[in-house]
């Protein structure tokens, strides 16, 4: 028997005014908590070559404050404040020495201009460190989480925003008259970290172990370094490259901070393949401790070479795959950094100046559109002419800009000292904001290549990764339809798959992030994607003018040559387009303002990894 | 009752020996194996020639006849050794060791916490039907039942860092080297899971409490002038608990296997994680190693359940 009182019972007005009570709570709730997300402020175009917008304390007056943005919160390039400053040479002159600057960034000898730095602490960084699928750097590991514990034999200065290539391992180095002999003096008093002494011997087992490695060992950097003929030790102490044609990327790959140098004892002992575990380097932190999808920890190297660094005792890094969990990770100090946080807590960085600064920087990687060359009306370049006009780059900034920033870029970074400037490329036909003209000739094209209705349907393939599957493949389908009338069917692969898709070119089009460099000069890439052949020219592209254009590029010496062969390069490019890129990504690292020594909000372009010079100014 | 235990256990054991077969075989079907997902880990940065693929291949021992991986695998689980990760080699013990306590803490405190917010509102809101008590915690049911976890998570996490400027530990944290930092890791995923259980639990205790109240033996116990509290104590719950018992026992099971929705909101390293993580990874070793586990929890949970109904309803046993 059911009991109840009178007194007890509800009558139906009560109850009807409890409702909203106990619905209205968590739909407050959630009010706050949306209102608190939402994009309060403007994120522009982090300015290759000039110092990227930046919040917190100790910024620059002109960066600290974002302009009040009423939509979109990222501001299409064309639209926002273009940068100001052309993009720099990021490669530095290698025909000069590095001892003749005779400065401390020329030995090498970085150090930190933002402040007295203090010792001690521990600098934790969150970011995506377990990827790696092995520990060897020379055959394809995830770098940031390795590159601590070792040294290459030149770098980018940490401390000037990586504009400047100083030494490393090399105390300096020569280059002959004719371009083709680099000699590197190698520095004194330099141990691994498991007391064996660093010798040439050490330069040359490294970068044979690349240019011809052992059975079983899968050279991941051979073809960067295409150009070296081969390696010798001229002494205990020097150690000399010797290059097949001149090269203006040399030294730059050089920097790239997967071409550390291994100890020749290592290489030998472990049968030439470091997968199975962290070798010992010479770099300013020792390995300590690893758990998978946790973190990395590395402590202090007492006998490093340069006896003033590192500043921290122990480095920690840990793993979160998430860009949220990273930048949640320093708003609430549960890491000192990220490499890149997400687009919200980002934001929220921007708006906490006292405690965090936050920053934008290019990155060489981009988003891409793959068009199948060898497969239906996609093999006229006529079609292809017409999608590369037809498609509104700002429409995918505008889908993708809670993702994560995407700028314009003309088949290479704006960060890339061949490239115009974002402000030049946003005037230009199938860039700019205007479509009208471009939508009126691209229609036109496709009239001559006999699809005036467009055609369709054809396979757009993408992985299935949420801001593929949901972001840029109907973004750019919708394009096509919208358009040109070209229908689109949508395939969803998981992206680990995509490669077998890539190879087997199964595919029309194919969405993806399929356009990198490991270095800002992208004739690499160029290589790599565009040239007949090429290990990643998914889209099957073939020109015998453009394969001769890089060939001349590849032997170049003179970088004014140089910037012309870009130029005339993109123009090619522009009108054959092998594919279409639809925006190269930034990154958005955000730090606790005690986070100093490392000038993030000045790096020219992207590179996770190395921390030595940073400090911890604690009270 | 020993051999109704007996037969309950060897029905796990077939049980195990065909989630084994079903998960190697599984994996091998499914597009895409371990050297495939480490090689395109770069996004295509790197490419590797055929003859690099076969020899990483051959040194994993992905080259060898499915029956030889299958027989090896049985093998290492009879000698206690569930392997290495194909990636990187760390040992799979080692995972779970590390991060099965976390997964083990939240799943028990969630299962607990929901016993405790669930039993007393479902036994409440039976006793004192169609009262305001009833309503409110009905629709706090409702509203829970259909509440997904993880956003009530994500929910959680964004109050968290917005309002108190506090998110939960990234990294694993056991509560015998950091109980406060532990307990702060745990709590969030457990309250967030435990709500949804316990709204379920209320809502069964409920029902099955609704149903009890009009048996015979309900009314002769209040004929007999015992207290209501004692009749509700004595009589009525001990019978109500049985389908509450099951639910939270399969609950047990499914988180013992790591939310992976709400570990990931959290950002805890648990074995859900894991397992997402080994999935992308195309990890066979550490799914077949992890699903195996999540098995054997299943099977033990049962048999638990089945005991505990043995000893709440003797009948069952004689069945």
């Amino acid at each position: 028997m059911q009991r109840s009182s009178p007194a007890s019972r509800v009558s139906r007005r009560r109850f009807l005014r409890t409702v909203p009570l106990m619905v209205g709570g968590p739909a407050v709730l959630l009010g706050v908590a949306c209102r608190q997300q939402a994009p309060t402020g403007e994120v522009k175009p982090p300015a290759a070559g000039a110092p990227a917008p930046t919040s917190g304390a100790g910024a620059a007056p002109a960066a600290t404050t974002a302009p009040a943005a009423k939509s979109p919160a990222v501001a299409p390039p064309a639209a926002a404040a273009p940068p100001t400053a052309a993009p720099p040479q990021l490669v530095a002159t290698t025909t000069t020495s590095g001892a003749a600057a005779g400065s401390a960034a020329a030995t090498g000898m970085m150090r930190p201009t933002d402040g007295t730095p203090k010792r001690g602490g521990t600098l934790r960084i969150a970011g995506g460190t377990t990827t790696s699928p092995h520990f060897d750097l020379h055959q394809g590991a995830t770098v940031h989480p390795l590159t601590h514990a070792y040294n290459n034999l030149v770098r980018k200065d940490l401390t000037d925003g990586l504009r400047t290539l100083i030494p490393d391992l090399a105390a300096r180095w020569e280059t002959s008259a004719d371009n083709l002999s680099h000699t590197f003096h190698l520095r004194d008093g330099v141990k691994f970290h498991d007391g064996t002494p660093f010798t040439a011997d050490d330069v040359v087992a490294s970068f044979n172990r690349i240019l011809s490695p052992p059975a079983g060992v899968a050279s991941v950097l051979r073809s960067q370094l295409d150009m070296v003929e081969r390696v010798e030790a001229v002494d205990p102490r020097t150690a000399r490259f010797v290059l097949k044609h001149p090269s203006l990327i040399f030294m730059e790959v050089l920097s790239q901070p997967a071409m550390v140098v291994y100890s020749k004892k290592a290489i030998d002992e472990n049968g030439g393949d470091l997968r199975k575990a962290v070798a010992p380097g010479t770099g300013a932190f020792m390995f300590k401790d690893y758990k998978a999808g946790e973190k990395w920890t590395y402590v202090r190297n007492p006998e490093y070479w340069d006896k003033e660094l590192p500043y921290v005792d122990t480095l920690e890094m840990i793993d979160t795959p998430q860009l949220s969990d990273r930048g949640t990770a320093v708003l609430t100090g549960q890491a000192d950094m990220t490499w890149n946080g997400s687009v919200d807590t980002w934001k929220e960085g921007q708006q906490r100046k006292d405690q965090i600064t936050v920053a934008q920087i290019p990155n060489f990687g981009a988003h891409t559109a793959h068009l199948n060359n060898e497969r239906g009306p996609l093999g006229d370049k006529r079609v292809r002419r017409a999608i590369h006009l037809a498609v509104s780059r700002q429409n995918i900034f505008k889908a993708y800009e809670n993702q994560e920033p995407i700028f314009l870029g003309r088949w290479m970074s704006y960060a890339s000292p061949g490239s115009p400037t974002l402000d030049e490329i946003g005037k230009l036909p199938g860039y700019r904001a205007d479509k009208s003209a471009d939508i009126a000739e691209a229609k036109k094209l496709m009239a001559e290549a006999g699809h005036p209705n467009g055609f369709g349907p054809i396979e757009l393939l993408s992985a299935t990764a949420p801001w593929a599957a949901e972001i840029m493949a109907p973004v750019f389908a919708d394009e096509l339809q919208r358009t040109l009338g070209i229908q689109t069917k949508i395939r969803l692969i998981e992206r680990g798959l995509l490669i077998e898709e890539y190879k087997k070119g199964s595919f029309d089009i194919l969405v993806e992030t399929q356009f990198a460099c490991p270095i800002a000069d992208y004739t690499i890439a160029w290589n790599d994607y565009l040239k007949t052949g090429g290990s990643k020219n998914w889209s099957r592209y073939s020109s015998k003018e453009f394969d001769a254009l890089l060939e001349n590029l590849n032997n170049e010496s003179d970088p004014a040559k140089q910037k012309a062969l870009f130029q005339q390069g993109m123009d090619h490019l522009d009108q054959e387009v092998p594919f279409i890129i639809t925006g190269f990504t930034a990154h958005s690292p955000m730090w606790r303002n005690n986070v100093k020594g490392l000038v993030l909000d000045k790096r020219v372009y992207v590179e996770w990894g190395r921390a030595e010079t940073a400090w911890l100014d604690r009270a | 009752m020993r051999t109704y235990l007996l037969q309950r256990f060897l029905a796990g054991m077939v049980t195990l020996f065909g989630v084994t077969i079903l998960i190697f075989v599984a994996m091998r079907v499914l597009p895409g194996d371990p050297l495939a997902m480490m090689t395109s880990e770069s996004g295509g940065t790197y490419v590797l020639t055929e003859d690099e693929l076969q020899a990483a291949r051959s040194a994993l021992g992905l080259n060898r006849p499915y029956y030889e991986q299958y027989g090896r695998w049985m093998l290492d689980i009879a000698r206690g050794d569930l392997g290495r990760s194909f990636w990187r080699e760390e040992p799979i013990s080692d995972l779970i060791v590390r991060r099965g306590p976390i997964t083990a803490q939240i799943a028990v405190a969630a299962v607990l916490l929901s016993w405790l917010i669930g039993v007393p509102i479902g036994i409440l809101s039976a006793v004192r039907r169609n009262t305001i008590v009833d309503y409110i915690s009905r629709v706090l049911v409702i509203f829970f039942v259909a509440v997904p976890a993880f956003w009530l998570a994500l929910l959680v996490v964004l109050g968290g860092v917005l309002i108190f400027n506090w998110r939960p530990s990234l990294t694993v944290v056991q509560f015998w080297d950091d109980p406060a930092t532990n307990i702060q890791m745990t709590l969030g995923p457990a309250i967030v899971l435990g709500l949804g259980i316990a709204a379920l639990t209320a809502r069964m205790t409920r029902s099955a409490t609704l149903e009890i109240l009009h048996d015979d033996f309900v009314r002769t116990a209040r004929a007999k002038g015992l207290r209501e509290r004692l009749v509700i104590r004595r009589h009525v719950l001990r019978n109500a608990m049985l389908p509450v018992v099951t639910v939270s026992g399969l609950a047990l099971g499914g988180l013992l296997g790591g939310s992976v929705a709400v570990e990931r909101a959290f950002g805890v390293p648990g074995l859900g994680t894991a397992l997402v993580m080994a999935f992308g990874q195309r990890d066979w070793m550490v799914i077949q190693n992890l699903v195996l586990l999540y098995g054997v929890v299943f099977t033990f949970v049962n048999l638990t359940i089945d005991v505990v109904y043995a000893a709440l309803d003797p009948r069952v046993a004689f069945r």
